[in-house]
């Protein structure tokens, strides 16, 4: 009966535990939801209110308006750079993982061990180099030079991701591919990938997330507004006096949107492999 | 081995090179060639003007780098800041992995919630930590003054060097726990169950399970986890620029002295002291901690 007693108390205490954890971490979106829909003089109000006196979907409306508000410039440029990033970093990531998965040739531990320093490199200590080599190239004030720069402070990552997917796929299925006279791109691209597609979604998730939130190339590179992304976009407006915090709210809210869905999408999918079934089949 | 092994292995080496080319190449390009070009830099006075040639100056950029007091000053914020946000960040994460490393009811609820930080965008997080720490309408210092009566008068957050540095950190510290918590939740979860319960049955307390059951498996991750912690926390810039400008790192001296003072051959010698002292810490601890990544 005490044991019993005891336990009760325990889980009951475990559970608020849990309860005051999450309230503490969901604390700042619960704030960033309330602010962006509420009206913009309650948002200054003193003392703050939590739930909205009055429930708005301006803030929302202006974010879409171009005349007002030019996010949708902004999350176009976003997308542009992050998409163009993870398309080139997906590829090379698949090419660079198989050879470092299933071949052997020389120098591969020495190759393995440069990619492992590079992914602890940072790109703040190339800004300078960076800067003038690609400005020399005719390249500043252009989208193309921050996807570049992206590209490469996500490869080694890339490439190290697929390995280990590649890794996990039994060779007899590129056996059976070998046999049926397939070429070897032919196994790369008709066996490996649609084996691993679960893993290569989460390098393209991978890649996607850290080029949307680059700050440090966007605001190297890009000096005209019509081609900032959304991280430097938003933050040139924030310095600007006449800024409203529920536009900026609403406006993290729908920058948030497509990184939260594809992560939570990726986890989903790693859960149901597809391995299983390619080796059964 | 017979001819016919060895043209098999002899192809499938110029297969493998062909297929790493392309990303070796441009590895070469913009992170090998830049080193050197700012190794390069750092030997010269850069004029704002493109045109004008470059002045040699020797190692005179170096000399007034180390002759500057906010250097030492940023050097100094960085590695306290450095070593308080992967401490914090780490013990967070342990703590919440190891707390919730059993079944309960809302569990994948709890870890996405977890994980949110680390998810979001930094400057979605940074906008509403700007709204919430304001100094007029702000919401904590509404709870910490009004209800809680912790402080007399309202700390102004982001306008003096301590309270903004506190801010900051606390910010990174939210937002990297989560990389520790999943790292560490993954070992726990492959832990046999059974070595809990004998401990259990005889008479263990939770702290002679961490010790003897939990801390062995989770040492060489924690090892990992700390020192690319340490690295990142080393060169952040990002966080830090966005969220105060009262807090100066090493990654925010260096970018104002490249894009605001435009002292070029300043910011590249900066950027070769940074890396040096990253890369002879990664050296030291390589053959330890990073011996398991390379296999």
């Amino acid at each position: 009966m005490k044991t019993i007693k005891r336990k009760t108390v325990n889980e009951i205490f475990f559970y608020l535990a849990v309860i005051l954890m999450c309230s503490i971490l969901l604390f700042t979106f619960v704030i960033m939801l309330s602010v962006a829909f509420k009206g913009a003089k309650e948002a200054i109000s003193y003392p703050p209110t939590i739930i909205p006196a009055q429930f708005t979907l301006q803030h929302f409306k202006d974010v879409f308006n171009a005349r007002i508000f030019p996010y949708l410039s902004y999350f176009g440029n976003s997308m542009y750079v992050s998409l163009a990033v993870c398309v080139v970093v997906v590829f090379l990531g698949i090419l660079g993982g198989y050879a470092l998965a299933r071949l052997s040739f020389k120098g591969k531990k020495y190759l393995s061990e440069t990619f492992f320093l590079v992914y602890m490199f940072s790109g703040i200590l190339l800004i300078v180099p960076l800067f003038r080599m690609l400005s020399a190239a005719g390249l500043r004030n252009t989208r193309e030079a921050v996807i570049i720069c992206m590209i490469v402070q996500t490869l080694p990552t890339a490439i190290y991701m697929t390995r280990s997917y590649f890794e996990t796929i039994p060779i007899e299925l590129e056996e059976a591919g070998v046999m049926d006279g397939m070429s070897r791109l032919g196994l790369i691209f008709r066996i490996m990938v649609p084996l691993s597609i679960s893993g290569l979604v989460s390098v393209f998730v991978y890649a996607f997330m850290i080029s949307w939130n680059d700050v440090l190339f966007a605001s190297i590179f890009l000096d005209s507004s019509a081609l900032f992304t959304i991280p430097i976009g938003l933050n040139s407006l924030f310095n600007t006096p006449d800024y409203i915090w529920g536009r900026m709210m609403a406006a993290s809210i729908l920058t948030s949107l497509p990184v939260v869905i594809m992560y939570a999408l990726s986890q989903r999918m790693i859960r149901g492999g597809l391995v299983e079934g390619g080796v059964k089949g | 081995m017979t001819t016919a092994h060895l043209t098999r292995a002899q192809s499938n080496q110029r297969f493998a090179y062909s297929l790493l080319a392309p990303s070796l190449l441009l590895l070469l390009l913009l992170i090998g060639y830049p080193m050197f070009y700012n190794v390069y830099i750092s030997f010269f006075d850069v004029p704002l003007n493109p045109k004008m040639p470059s002045l040699f100056v020797g190692l005179g950029n170096y000399l007034s780098l180390f002759k500057d007091p906010t250097f030492y000053r940023s050097l100094l914020v960085t590695i306290s800041f450095t070593l308080l946000v992967t401490l914090l960040s780490t013990v967070v994460g342990l703590f919440t992995a190891v707390f919730l490393n059993r079944e309960f009811v809302g569990k994948r609820w709890v870890n996405a919630i977890i994980i949110m930080s680390y998810v979001v965008p930094s400057i979605c997080l940074i906008f509403v930590w700007k709204y919430m720490f304001n100094n007029i309408f702000g919401i904590v210092n509404y709870i910490l003054v009004d209800i809680l009566r912790l402080a007399k008068t309202a700390p102004l957050w982001f306008d003096k060097p301590a309270s903004a540095f506190i801010l900051v950190a606390l910010f990174a510290v939210w937002r990297f726990f989560p990389y520790a918590h999943m790292s560490f939740t993954a070992i726990l979860q492959s832990i046999d169950n059974t070595l809990y319960e004998a401990a259990e049955i005889d008479g263990a307390t939770a702290w002679n399970k961490f010790t003897a059951i939990t801390y062995p498996a989770l040492k060489q991750t924690l090892a990992t986890v700390v020192s690319l912690r340490i690295i990142w926390v080393f060169y952040i810039y990002a966080e830090v620029y966005l969220l105060s400008s009262k807090v100066d790192v090493l990654g925010v001296y260096l970018y104002k002295m490249a894009f605001a003072t435009r002292d070029f051959g300043k910011a590249a010698a900066i950027s070769i002291v940074l890396f040096v002292l990253i890369f002879s810490l990664i050296m030291l601890i390589r053959k330890k901690v990073f011996k398991h990544e390379n296999d």
